[in-house]
């Protein structure tokens, strides 16, 4: 039998061997000028910070009073300075952006000292929800800045932050952040869960974990609420959310949601509340009128003429005149250019995109007009449409709307009106039937609770706002006193 | 026999409001008003409150049985005659039930081939739209109750829609008062029933509600709203119709959106239909559900295989019924179980309940 020093430093061999095929594994062996000790680095050039190395470790190692490996936390100005007897330790640090100390005394015996490289970009303004008030920070893709970024937005020792490794190969960092005493402990248990279930080899972004966690994965529905924005973040996790980081990406998950969130814009909390109501109320329209108002052209036109009163006839049917294609194909021909148009915008670099925009938009517009393909109506009616899906805050339920146009336009055809409500009842039926992490998705439409109205459809004063959402069932229910919000002097008092 | 139902499977307390009310007010409110005006004249809208304080009365029983059992109607069933007559009597219900979703879904089809689509398919319409139904239940019975609650809430603008009609109505129409004798408006109470059942459905769904207790002052609550609603309809549908004219038409509730027109709407009434759709729906839902629940009662089937079974049996059933005759004899049969069932049944249930409970105390 071996001796498990004799299997270790097999395993050390091995590993050593594996390792010396990639050209940026360094072995350098040195020697200490006092105590004359051998030692050897071993680290990942691409991984470590090499000014680390010969500003703060190798000065302080070859010339300091360095016998036993334990003296290096005596020596070496570092912070992070770990041991191990554990041979696997070595490529889990390695890769982590650590330079492994071994002596030569102390064969069994490892010693990690931190030398991270920072590769990334700076905190940077938001993109995709750019708001003109309010906070201009954004994530990025190092997970150690994110969390920085909530943690100084929530001081507090409530705030846990609980990282586990996901991806057999990409080794992705994931953090779980929530408030001990506010988020419900069922909520973050689910999260904690599903995230120890997932069995995939890489997690390239949030989105694969909202895809995988999602409590139903067949629906257009995004389940969980993802943003770039760290003040929205924490202020879910002061409502008693909870939030997912995962390194590199951009964008963290907030859960459990509901839908009437992802038509929220963080900007509604920093207006006053009347304007940013009637912002809500308009973005509702919006899509609303995107969805149904194609569909409900071409039911009418196929089906329910006699519905429209004679004077608004005229002019839809003189715009009708020369055009060849029954109503259904003449908006699927400008649908499918719009769809065109903005999958092309967003697949190109932005400053041909939006050339491209322009110049498809206005000049395809206009010359299948003219060409008599289509009828300028309708391409009034699609634009709008198109624009109107572009008032959705959060990228990913815009995305959704985009689809949803067309089962619509399909039922439309089929039974005018009648194929419209039924398409709306599969769609409600749909939406009663989501959940997000457990949670109701409709909520507060579904089951209808009134209190959680105050900021749902509409936004009400921050008076007005003294309890959490009651969906998430958080342990303090109770945002301010509201008693004290409510105390009122009587005039001139 | 009672049965322990998950808690986040019930429904809160006045979520019962919404599948009462849902599922008395359907189909039969297009066309109730020429019923009631060929028995009771003018003087309907009496017979109207009757129906609806009969309703209440019923509630009532359907309430103190279900408590005394502690279950549903299967429950109340083998309480009352023991097992076996029990089941038998409980596989009528689901006979019941599985016509109430066929004669709404038929009725609703031919309204559409009337008024809209004269070429719409029976089956094709009937295949998709049950498919719907099945998607529905498959959610559970809160996603049903969502439904529900949608078909009551969205649709509610068109109460308003009516008052388009008041320009054009006579409200003498309907003096003098009580020219009818006390017989007549009773028949015309008992031909309303059509439009009035649906809350017998309480005696299935009444164990997935959370503290039923706290429910029946929804209950009793959504059975006023109705009566309210119902009587709104007679008054102005009386008032917009003279009598004679009334009885030419069969679905006086379409022909008054006819009157209205707005700058970009006239013909309201394909808005109206096709918005109709969404208010069967919930009808269709939980009658279904209702006939599935009891099968699996019954026969210990999962409802997973209940509900597309007697799916297709209505699916089936809807597409066998092609003329006005036939659709208008599953109608009055609806009507007649219906009202058999409810004011017949229900009260001789209550009785024996009762007893039963007496002679088991003993």
């Amino acid at each position: 039998m071996k001796s498990p020093l004799l299997k270790k430093n097999q395993k050390m061999q091995e590993l050593v061997k594996i390792l010396k095929k990639s050209n940026d594994f360094k072995h350098v062996q040195y020697m200490n000028e006092q105590t004359e000790e051998h030692f050897s680095l071993m680290f990942m050039s691409t991984m470590v910070e090499e000014k680390i190395i010969h500003e703060s470790i190798l000065p302080f190692l070859l010339e300091g009073n360095f016998h036993r490996l334990e003296d290096v936390k005596k020596i070496v100005p570092l912070e992070e300075i770990e041991f191990s007897e554990d041979p696997l330790e070595i490529e889990k640090k390695l890769f982590n952006g650590f330079v492994v100390l071994l002596l030569e005394k102390e064969k069994n015996n490892y010693c990690f000292l931190g030398a991270h490289k920072e590769v990334g970009r700076t905190i940077g303004v938001p993109e995709v929800e750019f708001s003109v008030i309010g906070p201009k920070e954004s994530f990025v893709e190092s997970i150690e800045q994110n969390l920085n970024l909530v943690r100084k937005r929530i001081p507090v020792k409530d705030l846990i932050i609980e990282e586990q490794t996901i991806g057999k190969y990409s080794k992705t960092k994931v953090a779980i952040l929530y408030l001990e005493n506010m988020a419900n402990t069922e909520n973050v248990n689910t999260v904690r869960q599903r995230l120890q279930e997932i069995e995939f080899d890489q997690i390239t972004d949030s989105s694969y974990i909202i895809q995988i966690i999602s409590d139903n994965q067949n629906s257009p529905f995004p389940q969980l609420l993802d943003t770039e924005r760290p003040d929205r973040v924490s202020s879910s996790i002061i409502e008693g959310k909870v939030a997912i980081i995962v390194d590199g990406s951009p964008h963290v998950l907030i859960g459990p949601t509901t839908l009437v969130e992802f038509f929220s814009s963080f900007e509604d909390y920093f207006l006053n509340w009347l304007i940013s109501s009637f912002f809500r109320l308009i973005r509702f329209f919006a899509v609303m009128f995107s969805i149904l108002v194609t569909p409900v052209y071409v039911a009418t036109l196929s089906y329910h003429y006699e519905l429209i009163p004679r004077d608004l006839l005229n002019a839809l049917v003189a715009s009708r005149m020369a055009i060849p294609f029954p109503p259904i194909l003449e908006a699927l021909f400008l649908e499918l250019t719009i769809e065109l148009l903005r999958e092309a915008g967003a697949r190109l670099p932005t400053k041909v995109g939006q050339t491209i925009g322009i110049v498809g938009g206005i000049v395809i517009g206009t010359a299948s007009v003219e060409a008599g393909l289509t009828s300028n109506v309708l391409l009034i009616i699609i634009a709008l449409a198109a624009l109107a899906s572009f008032t959705t805050p959060v990228y990913r339920i815009g995305n959704t709307i985009r689809l949803l146009r067309f089962p619509f336009l399909f039922f439309a055809e089929l039974w005018g009106f009648l194929g419209i409500v039924l398409s709306f009842c599969i769609l409600l039926i749909h939406l009663s039937r989501l959940t997000s992490l457990g949670r109701p998705y409709l909520e507060p439409l579904y089951p209808p609770r009134r209190v959680d109205f105050k900021d749902a459809l509409i936004r009400l004063s921050f008076k007005h706002q003294t309890k959490r959402p009651l969906f998430l069932n958080s342990k303090k229910p109770e945002r301010i006193s509201a008693k004290k919000a409510k105390e009122k002097k009587d005039i001139d008092e | 026999m009672s049965m322990s139902i998950p808690e986040n499977k019930k429904v809160s307390p006045f979520l019962v409001f919404f599948i009462i009310n849902t599922m008395q007010f359907g189909i039969g409110v297009l066309g109730f008003q020429r019923i009631i005006a060929k028995y009771a004249g003018y003087d309907g809208w009496i017979s109207v409150i009757i129906t609806g304080i009969g309703i209440h009365i019923l509630l009532w029983m359907m309430y103190k049985m279900l408590k005394i059992v502690d279950g549903d109607i299967v429950s109340i069933h083998s309480f009352v005659f023991g097992k076996t007559i029990g089941k038998i009597l409980s596989a009528f219900f689901i006979i019941y039930f599985c016509l109430l979703t066929v004669m709404v879904l038929r009725t609703y089809i031919e309204i559409v081939q009337v008024w809209m689509f004269p070429t719409l398919e029976t089956f094709w319409f009937a295949l998709v739209f049950l498919a719907v139904v099945v998607y529905a239940n498959f959610g559970g019975f809160r996603t049903i109750t969502g439904i529900a609650f949608f078909s009551i809430v969205l649709p509610s603008y068109i109460l308003a829609i009516f008052l388009f009609t008041i320009p054009y109505s006579e409200f003498d129409n309907m003096l003098p008062i009580f020219e009818h004798s006390i017989k007549d408006i009773l028949t015309a109470s008992k031909n309303m029933s059509l439009t009035v059942i649906g809350f017998e459905t309480l005696l299935v769904f009444y164990p997935f509600i959370k503290e039923p207790e706290k429910s029946k002052k929804w209950g009793h609550l959504a059975i006023l709203y109705t009566t309210f609603l119902c009587l709104y309809l007679t008054v102005l549908t009386f008032a917009y119709f003279p009598e004679k004219q009334l009885q030419l038409n069969i679905w006086p509730t379409l022909t008054m959106w006819k009157i209205i027109a707005m700058p970009f709407v006239e013909r309201f009434e394909y808005i109206g239909i096709a918005n109709w759709c969404l208010v069967i729906l919930p009808n269709a839902c939980i009658s279904l559900w209702c006939a599935s629940h009891i099968a699996k009662r019954l026969f210990s089937f999962t409802v997973r295989k209940t509900v597309p079974i007697l799916a297709l049996l209505c699916l089936i059933g809807t597409s066998l019924l092609f003329t006005r005759t036939q659709i208008n004899f599953l109608s009055d049969l609806v009507s007649n179980v219906g009202f058999y069932l409810t004011f017949g049944y229900i009260p001789l249930l209550f009785i024996s309940t009762l007893i039963a409970k007496k002679v088991k105390k003993k």
